[in-house]
């Protein structure tokens, strides 16, 4: 208890009612180091009575346990030099309340009448100091972990300064810990990590987005060299230590390169592949033209030997001319083989009338039939109809096998007979022919239907042929889905099978290899063979899907694909998509969409391709398409075509429409021509200049790279067709760049630019959508108000039903 | 004499086909490429043009175009004349004008048909 002087009463009982409400333990000595006084926090925490307490030496408290050599140094030693210490340390087994950590603050003071006093504050930090190596333990862990991870790591504060880095990245970069630690990190290694691009993606990306992956850096890293870095980012939020940034960079380099090589190599395999190509479609032409003469002018002979009645050369100008279409077929068959194995032969789809096919074969078979004097009947089943296949092939077809028959067979019958039936869920056309002709050997039957093989060498003198008649007729059916089947007994005749689907479906879309994201093109596809009389496809895909209501995506990338399928989907759109350009043809045909988003890069028709094909075709050429293309690498950005298109020679007025679009902020803006003709750059030249424009000229696309590199040009009028580098690869190489991927260009052509090219290029393209790097959000909403634009119901929209339609068809 | 005018860059081809319907009792003139194809129908107003397709100097599409585009020119039947047999080269001879479409190597009689098919009878009767 404290001894109190009468004045100070009140006073007193104040001070003692804030000690006691003061919950940190208080110990009040005097000079010799006796208790003068305690607070209530004490007594509880120790677990003590103020008897036991109170005008005891604080060693002897509660048996000694205060007797700490610590504490004896710090009140003997250093409470006498200095009036105050703090947050001193003190770790020790407490009897009553075991092993503790308390951190002491002591103050020494004169309270009025009583001598000096020196206060002792007691804080239990046990529990924090538990709480605090636990967290250590926690992070030595993590940093462990990303010492453990090969990738360098940096890891950034919000204010882009490295907090650490990993051992993989003191190693790749060969820096130290304390000259990356605390640095911004474009300071990093002499600034080595000032990139423009990295500043972009830090600053104006990471902000928005919290995260970027594959970020794509090619930079020359002074210590390393140039290098191909990706970069991925992630924010995250750690704990005290705030907001984080980590940083991870995967060297790409040798990847790319061997990217790159195979890329290179596929390029040499395709030109090689091109060239033979090349060489086989010439020497057909080289081939077939003297062979026209020579059929042409036996025929001839054959006419003037009539008219003059020249008998004696009737049998030989005969002779010449079965020779020389022999000779002609031969070729043909080795060109449509080589052909075939090239992968150059295509499909002509279309919609046609089987009876009158096979009537038209056989007209042409009978002078055959009736020199080995066989009779043929042909049997076409009730309702047999048209099929969707390609016209050409079917007869080819169909011709091989009845000559065959007929070759095969003297004094006998022939038989045709065809239908159609329904196998595993869809339509298929048969198409037999059977004859009582000599039959096959089993042995025989192996080999029938290998290239360049006939049942029997000795076939070949006696019946003629290449041997190619049965493989390309098989190629041909499995081309378009099909097959040719064989059942023969020797001496009794043989029977050939040709299946086709009656909807022949385009090559590379076979049902059931369709992806997720492809459902909707899967299910068109099966309603479209279940309505073979539909005249392209055009009428089917089902009443579920009123043509008019459709956006197509065509879309090789299946992830791209099911996102615009669910983007367009939650937007309200009817959304159907195609894997690739020809089943994005079919179904263009089969739902007449209101708008088409079509993808530029594809592996096996490109974007370009697809809408060239769209637009040849009447029926779909007025549907709106968006090209566009999603490269998930920023750097690259979308990648567009030409923001305009002008005919040559200029017309002044249609440039000036067109330098107006593109206003210039700050006259005289620099604007690029690329032409090869001096002419033309010149006119171009005047034309801009009076218009306000300051003009440089370049004579093809590597020259006008070079001049971009010196000079970043407002807007490039480009000719297409240059020596070097021709318009589309500058343009290509334009997009390219991160900083010209928005540059307007204007495409000025001449007039005789062939069809694929014009098609490109010109106003076909409803709209080019610009987007550089960055947000995928921003180009979805583009793309979303473009088809509002044309897919909000509309009183005058072609309905099924509409003549204008029906017209078109 | 129904006057027909073989527009055709390869000799014998022209050679054979003007021959032979000179035989069947036509009046033939001839043009080595699609350039001289328009000048000589402009200059000689034939009453049917035979039309090679590949065809220097100008193509037959754009020589056919041009017959079609011109107003003195315009109603002479031009059948399209091509070694490729290829599905849609008969669509593309129809786009740019063309009235009907042969493959070569030409059967006389079949060529002969779609002549007088166009003619609508007044040809060969009438040579």
């Amino acid at each position: 208890m404290l001894r109190r002087k009468p004045r100070g009463d009140d006073v007193a009982s104040y001070a003692q009612d804030i000690v006691n409400t003061v919950r940190e333990p208080l110990l009040m000595l005097d000079t010799s180091l006796r208790v003068h006084s305690a607070n209530r926090a004490f007594y509880q925490t120790f677990k003590v009575s103020a008897e036991a307490t109170e005008n005891r030496l604080i060693y002897e408290l509660g048996n000694g346990q205060w007797d700490i050599p610590a504490l004896r140094t710090l009140l003997e030693d250093v409470i006498p030099t200095s009036s105050v210490f703090n947050d001193f340390e003190l770790e020790h087994t407490f009897p009553m309340i075991g092993r503790r950590v308390m951190l002491l603050n002591g103050r020494r003071l004169r309270a009025g009448g009583h001598s000096e006093l020196l206060v002792l504050a007691m804080e239990d930090v046990t529990e924090r100091r538990r709480s605090e190596a636990e967290l250590k333990a926690i992070e030595t862990y993590a940093q462990n972990i990303v010492d453990t991870v090969r990738e360098p790591l940096l890891i950034l504060d919000a204010t882009l300064r490295v907090r650490s880095g990993n051992r993989a990245f003191y190693q790749t970069f060969q820096v130290s810990c304390e000259e990356t630690e605390n640095r911004l990190i474009y300071e990093l290694g002499n600034g080595q990590w000032n990139i423009p691009a990295l500043r972009t993606l830090l600053e104006d990306v990471v902000p928005q987005s919290s995260a970027f992956n594959d970020f794509e850096l090619e930079h020359d890293f002074p210590a390393i060299g140039r290098r191909v870095m990706l970069l991925n980012a992630r924010k995250l939020q750690a704990g005290h230590h705030g907001e984080l940034l980590v940083l991870a960079m995967e060297d790409v380099t040798e990847r790319r390169r061997s990217e790159e090589e195979v890329a290179k190599a596929r390029e040499a395999a395709e030109t090689a592949n091109k060239t033979k190509s090349m060489f086989l479609a010439n020497m057909s032409h080289e081939l077939r033209t003297p062979l026209n003469a020579i059929l042409g002018y036996s025929e001839m002979l054959q006419e003037e030997a009539a008219e003059l009645e020249l008998a004696g050369f009737g049998a030989d100008l005969d002779r010449i001319s079965a020779a020389g279409k022999h000779l002609l077929a031969l070729i043909n068959d080795i060109l449509d083989l080589s052909k075939i194995e090239a992968g150059k032969m295509e499909l002509f789809l279309e919609s046609f009338d089987l009876a009158e096919l096979i009537d038209e074969v056989a007209c042409t078979i009978r002078p055959m039939v009736e020199e080995n004097a066989n009779t043929l009947d042909i049997h076409l089943a009730p309702g047999l109809g048209a099929i969707h296949a390609d016209q050409m092939k079917v007869r080819q077809a169909l011709f091989n096998l009845l000559s065959n028959a007929v070759k095969f067979t003297h004094e006998g019958s022939i038989t045709v007979d065809a239908g159609r039936q329904w196998m595993d869920g869809s339509e298929w056309i048969t198409v037999r022919v059977a004859d009582t002709g000599i039959g096959l050997e089993p042995g025989q039957l192996v080999k029938l239907f290998q290239d360049f093989t006939q049942a029997d060498p000795s076939t070949t003198r006696k019946f003629g042929g290449t041997g190619l008649g049965l493989a390309l007729t098989r190629r041909f059916c499995q081309m378009m889905g099909g097959d040719v089947t064989v059942h023969s007994v020797a001496g009794e005749g043989s029977e050939f099978t040709i299946t086709l689907p009656a909807v022949v479906r385009e090559a590379g879309a076979e049902p059931g290899a369709a992806s997720p994201g492809a459902d909707a093109g899967s299910d068109a596809d099966a309603d479209g063979a279940a309505v073979p009389e539909a005249r392209d496809g055009a009428a089917s895909a089902g009443a579920e899907t009123p043509p008019g209501s459709v956006v197509l995506v065509i879309d090789d990338d299946p992830v791209q694909r099911d996102l615009m399928h669910r983007f367009l989907s939650r937007e309200g759109f009817e959304v159907r998509s195609a894997r690739g350009g020809e089943e994005g043809l079919r179904l263009s045909r089969q739902l007449r969409p209101v708008a088409i988003t079509l993808d530029v890069t594809m592996p096996d028709m490109d974007g370009w391709s697809v809408l060239k094909a769209l637009k040849a075709d009447a029926a779909l050429r007025d549907i709106p398409v968006i090209m566009l293309t999603m490269v998930d690498d920023p750097a690259r950005g979308f990648s567009l075509g030409a923001a305009d298109y002008a005919t040559k020679p200029v017309n002044r007025l249609r440039l000036s429409q067109i330098l107006r679009k593109h206003t210039c902020p700050n006259p005289p803006c620099p604007v690029l021509v690329v032409d090869d003709d001096a002419a033309a750059r010149a006119v171009t030249r005047r034309i801009l200049e009076k218009e306000g424009w300051r003009v440089c000229e370049a004579e093809n696309g590597r020259v006008a790279l070079a001049c971009m590199e010196r000079e970043r040009p407002s807007l490039i009028l480009l000719d297409l067709m240059m020596p070097e580098m021709d318009g589309f690869e500058f343009v290509d190489e334009v997009r390219g760049h991160r900083e010209w991927a928005l540059l307007p260009i204007v495409v000025l052509s001449a007039h005789d630019l062939s069809a694929p090219e014009r098609l490109r290029l010109n106003g076909w393209v409803t709209s080019i959508i610009k987007k550089q790097g960055g947000s995928r959000e921003a180009l979805l909403h583009q793309v979303r108000d473009l088809l509002y634009d044309w897919a909000a119901p509309r009183p005058n929209l072609p309905t099924p039903g509409d003549e204008k339609l029906a017209a078109a068809l | 004499m129904t006057r027909i005018l073989l527009v055709e860059d390869n000799e014998m081809n022209r050679d054979m086909l003007s021959r032979r319907l000179e035989r069947k009792g036509y009046q033939v003139t001839l043009a080595v490429d699609g350039l001289s194809g328009v000048e000589m129908a402009a200059a000689h107003l034939p009453d049917l043009v035979l039309m090679d397709m590949s065809l220097p100097v100008l193509d037959g599409w754009e020589a056919t175009r041009r017959l079609k585009a011109a107003l003195p020119t315009r109603h002479i039947p031009v059948i399209a004349l091509t070694a490729h047999a290829m599905a849609g080269d008969r669509e593309k001879a129809l786009e740019a004008g063309c009235d009907d479409y042969d493959t070569k190597p030409i059967e006389l009689p079949r060529l002969l048909e779609k002549i007088e098919a166009l003619l609508g009878g007044t040809g060969k009767d009438s040579p």
